[in-house]
């Protein structure tokens, strides 16, 4: 095989175990969701380039759609887990950052907005009750 | 030789993946964990591929690329709804607004 197909091949290989040992051992999900969601379509481009290198027109443009659609897509799917995560995991040890109060401040206005043609009791309070500005 | 060594990497990575589907405490852990297997599952199969030349299976790359993104998705939505208690839909941070949306005429 070509050397350089064969070093970008491996290339891809170490970036893909990078994620997995990162998606391992890290201690947040936070940080799980940083390993796995930035490492694994770079490497996933990396082995299709170096497999585009040796294979032929055909193969070269399936790859291309399949890192394509991996480039758009894995990015947003990361997006949505962490903004499941933030509105539904409790982190004590994570300070209450801007995100989370501009969530809570945003959805405090909404509610109010909610309320205001008719007073609503079911209109749930936000489970994030500490509208503190951190620091 | 390389490929080997690489086809061992792309393994190592779906092993530590399934070991977080197995042990991960949230529900995100488990569906990321799954979609960094199904990356390594892409690479090895287009390795394989730039191997020994067949290229039969690079649909396969191409088709799980962009089916996979579904799961995901449904599953983050999943999650959220879940934690809320409420029906899939609209969370509840949110439901009033979109009711008091509808009710108004137009």
């Amino acid at each position: 095989m070509n050397p350089v197909s064969q070093a970008l091949i491996l290339a891809g290989a170490l970036l893909a175990m990078l994620a997995g040992v990162g998606l391992l051992r890290f201690s947040t999900p936070y940080a799980r969701f940083h390993a796995a969601g930035k490492a694994s379509p770079i490497a996933f481009l990396l082995v299709g380039a170096g497999a585009s290198i040796e294979l032929g027109v055909a193969a070269t443009a399936q790859l291309v759609v399949a890192g394509v659609a991996l480039v758009i897509t894995l990015p947003a799917a990361t997006h949505l887990l962490f903004r499941a995560t933030h509105r539904t995991l409790a982190a004590p040890h994570l300070r209450q950052d801007a995100l989370a109060y501009a969530e809570s401040v945003a959805s405090e206005h909404e509610r109010q907005r909610a309320d205001a043609p008719a007073a609503d009791p079911d209109a749930a309070p936000r489970p994030t009750a500490n509208t503190e500005r951190p620091g | 030789m390389i490929i080997g060594i690489a086809i061992s990497m792309f393994a190592l990575t779906a092993l530590a993946a399934i070991i977080r589907v197995v042990r991960g405490p949230h529900l995100a852990d488990r569906v990321i964990a799954l979609d960094v297997a199904l990356v390594a599952l892409m690479a090895a199969i287009a390795t394989h591929a730039a191997e020994t030349g067949t290229t039969t299976y690079l649909s396969i790359v191409a088709v799980v690329a962009i089916v996979g993104f579904t799961a995901t998705v449904a599953l983050a939505r999943f999650i959220v709804a879940e934690h809320e208690d409420s029906d899939i839909g609209w969370p509840k941070s949110v439901a009033p607004v979109v009711a008091s949306v509808e009710k108004e005429p137009t």
